[in-house]
């Protein structure tokens, strides 16, 4: 009974900051609801079985990526920058029609998904998940480190200062 | 023991606000931001199939979204502020040329 | 899992004894911080209150709360109010996948008039023990950045920003070599459990077949550099001075708390020392062999838990007391240094330090 109030509380959590994420006009507020958002999200996790993957979400999204784009906006100072409201016609065809998505989306799941079949548990620990990475997906492990290595040369390339461009507001702290 | 579905719900709402987000913003960091949503909807479906079937693919693919989401922050994120260094906004409908 | 209601009480005086330890560290840390300081610098230091000035930290959490509570008119109303709170949670949290004691068996304890445990019971003097401990450690101190970051924006001040901005790329940062530092430990002990990591530096190794040396991972030839960069990393991740580029009270006034005022602000103090106690408690249990005795096995009955659980707060007590020191000895570096060592030179050191751990495991060395 007690995982089922969890599960509630933390969906409920998770989809309401998801809301403020996308409604709210100022980028530090959606940000800081995203990282609520991917806390919820974690104790999902761990209520699926997955504690090591949890641990990672938090590590990743919230600890790394999200700091990664507070860190921008805040160094671009966007917070104060005016954000032009979307065409009408384009917010309410981009309301409907997620919204008819999700419906739909729900509706399907509950008429096909595997949901009456009885989940059991299947506890999951790094040791299983290290042994799988270095043996079945070694391949796809290292192309990934590849992957991260191209990205940051590739960040590395596009946020540098190109040489003989005026200062820009941002350069002093970026450097 | 909570259903499988409750969270593939969970998800498939999570996604829609996702798609939402990227629908009817302007700013680019914030339909990043609800890109990335997205990818963590898509997250919880591979983890609840995970259980729902006892296989391990599942959580090492969600390993690898994670991996290739702060890959993808790091460039995604570069190029907004090589953007707003060239163009003072990160309007996403100001970004209208492919070179500059 | 099942569990009864001892179970339950017993968690609940465990937590109930970390909590007052965590909490009650801040005023003895400021003491020791001013009479530290004094020391250091040759003068005598709050000595009025009380003997030797200990009631002063007293007196400052009096004047702290009378305060008035001072709320900018541009800042964000709600963050600014949330933020301290949020620096608070990982600080407080962080301590609780740490081993701070020998476990030992409860039987037959009489108490009240009433026998309890006559099933004898372990009692694991740790909060949490879980088999990801070293992640949950991780996953809250990236949490840790959230309250300056949310600080310094909120307060809608310039030189507050920069505080938050500067922590930020900070802390992300340091981050990365604190974790490659940590997993050389992990790796020896295999294990992500502190309590394994712990009980790997029990015991003692012989060098040159005359001298033994307790296997603490700081005396292990091939971990004393991820030892050093794990201190220096744990630093800059307290935002301790030579590393507080998040308050830099000669560049930036204060920081990212320079709105603050009063309780929130005390509240940003007590953060700051209780993430230094949960460092030195990490530092310790990592690389100074945790509750372990040099050259003594303590017999698993309560007095052996009693005596090594003296021996960590000893520890953890020294390890503050040396984050007090090099914050006076050493001066602030200047921010594209602490951005170069970070990157250029910890980063590699614990990766290859890392490298240089798998040899010696796989030569059966260690």
């Amino acid at each position: 009974m007690f995982e089922y109030v969890i599960f509630f509380f933390f969906a409920a959590v998770a989809v309401i900051f998801a809301m403020v994420v996308i409604t709210n006009r100022n980028p530090v507020v959606s940000a800081l609801s995203l990282v609520v958002s991917f806390f919820a999200l974690a104790v999902m996790y761990v209520l699926l079985d997955a504690p090591f993957l949890a641990a990672l979400q938090v590590i990743v999204y919230a600890g790394a990526i999200m700091v990664l784009f507070l860190f921008v906006i805040m160094l671009l100072n966007l917070q104060h920058m005016h954000e032009p409201a979307t065409h009408p016609i384009q917010q309410f065809l981009g309301y409907t029609s997620s919204a008819a998505f999700a419906i739909a989306l729900v509706y399907y799941l509950l008429k096909y998904a595997a949901y009456n079949v009885p989940a059991s548990p299947f506890y999951t620990d790094a040791r299983m998940i290290g042994v799988a990475l270095f043996e079945a997906y070694i391949f796809p492990f290292e192309m990934v480190s590849i992957l991260l290595l191209a990205a940051i040369v590739g960040a590395l390339l596009l946020s540098g200062r190109v040489p003989g461009q005026r200062p820009n507001a941002g350069d002093e702290v970026a450097s | 023991m909570i259903p499988t579905s409750w969270f593939l719900i969970l998800s498939a709402m999570l996604f829609a606000i996702g798609v939402c987000g990227v629908l009817t913003r302007k700013n680019g960091i914030t339909i990043f931001m609800s890109i990335e949503l997205m990818v963590n909807a898509v997250n919880l479906t591979f983890l609840a199939y995970a259980r729902q079937f006892h296989q391990l693919h599942g959580l090492i693919f969600v390993f690898f979204v994670m991996a290739i989401a702060a890959a993808e922050a790091a460039v995604g994120l570069a190029i907004f502020i090589s953007l707003f260094h060239h163009r003072e906004t990160i309007d996403v409908d100001e970004a209208n040329l492919m070179h500059w | 899992m099942p569990f009864d209601a001892t179970d339950v009480a017993l968690s609940v005086l465990k937590i109930a004894i970390v909590l007052l330890a965590i909490l009650n560290v801040t005023p003895i840390m400021v003491w020791v911080e001013r009479r530290g300081s004094a020391l250091i610098q040759d003068r005598p230091g709050p000595n009025r209150v009380g003997p030797f000035g200990l009631f002063q930290s007293f007196a400052d959490a009096l004047k702290f709360i009378l305060k008035e509570d001072i709320v900018p008119d541009a800042a964000n109303k709600l963050l600014y109010t949330l933020a301290p709170a949020i620096g608070l949670l990982p600080a407080l949290t962080t301590i609780a996948v740490v081993p701070w004691g020998r476990p030992f068996m409860l039987h037959n304890l009489h108490l009240f008039g009433r026998t309890f445990f006559q099933q004898p019971r372990i009692f694991e003097p740790i909060v949490a023990d879980l088999n990801i401990g070293v992640l949950l450690v991780f996953a809250l101190a990236s949490l840790a950045v959230y309250g300056i970051v949310v600080a310094g924006w909120s307060s809608n001040n310039k030189y507050s920003l920069f505080g938050g901005i500067r922590a930020s790329a900070q802390m992300i940062s340091y981050e990365l070599a604190l974790t490659l530092a940590a997993v050389s430990a992990l790796l020896v002990a295999g294990s992500l459990r502190l309590t394994d990591v712990v009980w790997k530096q029990t015991g003692y190794f012989v060098l040159f077949d005359t001298v033994k040396i307790p296997s603490w991972n700081i005396f292990s030839p091939a971990m004393w550099i991820s030892a050093i960069v794990f201190i220096v990393s744990g630093f800059a991740e307290t935002n301790r001075l030579p590393f507080d580029f998040a308050e830099a009270e000669a560049e930036l006034v204060a920081g990212y708390h320079t709105e603050y005022s009063s309780m929130k602000f005390a509240l940003f103090f007590m953060s700051e020392y209780m993430a230094m106690t949960t460092m030195s408690a990490l530092i310790v249990t990592f690389f100074f062999g945790g509750w372990s005795i040099p050259y003594y096995v303590p017999p698993a009955t309560f007095l052996g838990f009693l005596l090594t659980a003296l021996v960590f707060l000893a520890k953890v007590s020294f390890m503050l007391f040396v984050f007090v020191w090099i914050r006076w000895t050493i001066p602030r570096l200047k921010y594209d240094i602490l951005m170069k060592i970070g990157w250029k030179l910890f980063l590699p050191l614990a990766l290859a330090n890392l490298v240089i751990v798998a040899f010696f495991i796989a030569k059966g060395w260690i």
